[in-house]
């Protein structure tokens, strides 16, 4: 009696830690959701009348207590019409809706009240401005209205070039960069670990096993151990030697000897090998050795074997291999800021040009650009929301990489379901 | 009994026994002085019969006899096994298997064997009995066509599965699967087929249908049979090799050996008096 009412508490205890990680699951995926879509809601615009006789028109950039922080038209730079406002100050406040808003082409925002004519005169006004987009109205947008914009600035974030770092524009170059990179990375890393894996399975003995837990205590490694590693060996040495070789008469502009794609994906190639390495000789480990014993029995080399028969078999744990690989690969960012990672490229790593793809290129990720935004924007009330919104893009990215793989991989397990049974 | 257990004296090692065949038999895989050693462990002691050829040949013995070892002697299984040693000859059509100039997998490819738990590999059944003749760089579809119905139709399995070639081999039931890796096994042309206690998976219904199976290939493959099952032995078998701790206590045809065993060891195993 009193074994088995523990043994319910015990369920319960587990029953509720498992509870509590997905509520903690759900939570940050809301979260995240909730301010990774803020920014591309469009806020009203609001002309507040001060105790002093002052009006200001502009949009909420924040509340934080009592106080509003208003931002202006930005008439001279980027994030230099910011006005703190508390609370006891405010004498009115209203959403005029004749209020207009122009987003110029370097991300600054240019508030005024009238009509389009009245929105042109003052976009004249300002020297050196170049609008993006036609002037809005949001005040006088009802919900659809709004739905609109948000889908419309949502879907720019997604496909629009970067104008300034951090602060304005779309990610579409970091979402290229992060996604060329992890797929580079994939190519590269996948061969050499399912060629290690097979050796290390192959053979027996106190060499393979040192081998083996090498590998094992690699995937323990920090990250920015692995970049230090990336810049010293492949920028500063291979990097180096490859410039010397073959790109001398461009020196001394570094074609290869700086940072670029190419380092980038070897360096996340070797952070993810050991991931690769284990799951892929654990797949192996998996397969009844009764297959090995018939296809040899049949005249197949081991090498044969290897190849036609055991490879395929283990295929879903080679996927299993890349999918905690590209996990790893896509959160590490901190190696990549040694060996290519840039704020701006000045063009992506893959376009229409021969030879498309451009592994000496500097490029940008999406990791980088929530570090860039959060940490080194000039504009923090715009570089944090841009933060969530970057990282929101990453999860879905890795997300969507990972599901590809999953379900290929349970169409794999199907058919090699009594396998493992 | 315990006296039976260690080998007594007058258990013979090779030369002493005398492997009395009908004249006129024809030899398929002569075994001479075959001995073999796991490390510093004997499992074998100068085995040595011919196995006749086209006839089925049951190997029995009590367990740790060494009857699976014999087999995985008979196509250099044994050589992936690390401190694997071998001495003595197995001769195929004149020549040692053992020899220093053979060729391993074309050893294997003309000594086939069949496992005792199904092993199909995880392919479709057409991949599964293609498998061989594919390693042997046959290419063509219409070939390999050929060869897989023909190889499934000599196994009798053709009926069952030539409306789903293409699904997975896994999904047959065990007594499909064990003639599968049968049908597997002769897709590479063998001359000899080696079984490991091929029926001990399988229910008496595919056992029975198993047996007749034995028989049919039998016509044309030389079969060398690991069974525990006396009455198995006795149903199929032409020849019956009884192991006893490594060494070869007699051989013979088998109602001959069964019914009027000529060593004690034998008659004591076949009767059951066996501990």
């Amino acid at each position: 009696m009193r074994r088995g009412s523990s043994g319910e508490g015990a369920l319960w205890l587990c029953a509720g830690a498992a509870a509590a990680c997905l509520a903690a699951i759900v939570a940050l995926l809301v979260w995240l959701g909730a301010a990774g879509l803020a920014p591309f809601w469009p806020a009203p615009i609001v002309e507040i009348g001060l105790a002093d006789g002052h009006t200001l028109l502009g949009e909420v950039a924040e509340r934080r207590g009592s106080t509003l922080v208003i931002r202006g038209s930005e008439r001279e730079r980027i994030g230099g019409a910011y006005a703190r406002i508390e609370a006891d100050a405010i004498v009115s406040r209203d959403t005029p809706r004749d209020a207009f808003a122009v987003t110029l082409s370097d991300g600054r925002r240019i508030f005024g009240r009238g009509d389009p004519p009245a929105a042109d005169a003052l976009l004249r006004s300002i020297p050196g401005a170049n609008a993006s987009a036609p002037a809005e109205w949001p005040n006088a947008h009802g919900l659809f209205g709004r739905m609109g914009t948000f889908l419309r600035d949502a879907g720019r974030f997604l496909v629009a070039s970067t104008m300034a770092p951090s602060l304005a524009g779309g990610a579409f170059p970091a979402l290229v960069g992060t996604v060329v990179l992890v797929f580079l990375m994939s190519l590269i890393v996948m061969p050499f670990g399912v060629a290690t894996a097979v050796y290390l399975h192959e053979r027996r003995g106190f060499a393979a096993s040192l081998v083996r837990s090498a590998i094992a205590n690699l995937a323990g490694v920090p990250s920015i151990v692995y970049g230090v590693l990336g810049l010293g060996l492949f920028v500063h040495g291979i990097g180096a030697d490859v410039d010397r070789w073959f790109f001398a008469d461009r020196l001394p502009v570094p074609t290869f000897g700086s940072g670029g794609l190419l380092w980038a994906a070897l360096t996340l190639a070797l952070l993810t090998l050991p991931v690769v390495v284990v799951s892929v000789e654990e797949g192996l480990g998996r397969i009844p050795p009764g297959l090995l014993a018939g296809s040899l029995a049949l005249g197949a080399t081991r090498g044969e074997t290897m190849w036609r028969l055991l490879l395929p078999a283990a295929r879903p744990a080679l996927l299993t291999g890349l999918i905690l690989a590209i996990a790893r690969a896509a959160g590490a960012v901190a190696p990549l800021m040694l060996v290519g990672v840039v704020r701006l490229a000045p063009a992506l790593p893959v376009d229409g040009a021969f030879p498309f793809l451009h592994p000496s290129r500097q490029f940008m990720h999406l990791g980088f650009s929530v570090y860039d935004a959060a940490l080194a924007s000039p504009d923090a009330l715009r570089g944090i929301p841009r933060a969530y919104a970057c990282a929101l893009l990453l999860v879905i990215v890795v997300v969507a990489l990972n599901l590809a793989a999953i379900v290929l991989r349970n169409r794999l397990r199907e058919r090699y379901r009594v396998l493992e049974g | 009994m315990a006296t039976t257990m260690t080998a007594p004296d007058n258990v013979p090692g090779t030369a002493a026994v005398t492997v009395e065949l009908p004249a006129g038999v024809e030899i398929a895989l002569e075994l001479r002085a075959l001995s073999l050693w796991y490390g510093a462990r004997q499992a074998l002691d100068a085995v040595g019969f011919g196995v006749p050829a086209r006839k089925i040949t049951a190997l029995i013995g009590p367990s740790a006899s060494g009857k699976s070892s014999l087999l995985r002697c008979l196509n250099r299984l044994n050589d992936e096994l690390p401190e694997c040693r071998v001495e003595g000859e197995v001769l195929l059509g004149g020549t040692n298997i053992y020899a220093k100039d053979a060729i391993v997998h074309e050893v294997r490819r003309r000594i086939g064997m069949v496992f005792q738990k199904p092993n199909p590999f995880p392919l479709s059944v057409y991949e599964n009995v293609a498998y061989g003749p594919r390693l042997l760089g046959v290419k063509g579809r219409r070939e390999l066509d050929a060869s897989v119905e023909g190889a499934l139709k000599a196994v009798r399995l053709w009926d069952e599965v030539s409306a789903r070639l293409d699904d997975s081999a896994l999904a047959l039931s065990l007594g499909q699967q064990q003639r599968l890796v049968i049908a597997r096994a002769l897709a590479v042309g063998p001359e000899i087929l080696l079984m490991d206690e091929p029926a001990s998976a399988l229910d008496p219904a595919a056992t029975l249908r198993f047996e007749e199976l034995l028989h049919e290939l039998a016509q044309r493959y030389t079969v060398l049979l690991v069974t525990h099952n006396m009455q198995q032995a006795a149903r199929v078998s032409d020849y019956v090799a009884f192991l006893h701790q490594g060494r070869l206590v007699e051989f013979g045809d088998t109602d001959a050996l069964l019914t009027n065993p000529r060593e004690r060891l034998t008659e004591d195993y076949i009767t059951g008096r066996y501990a």
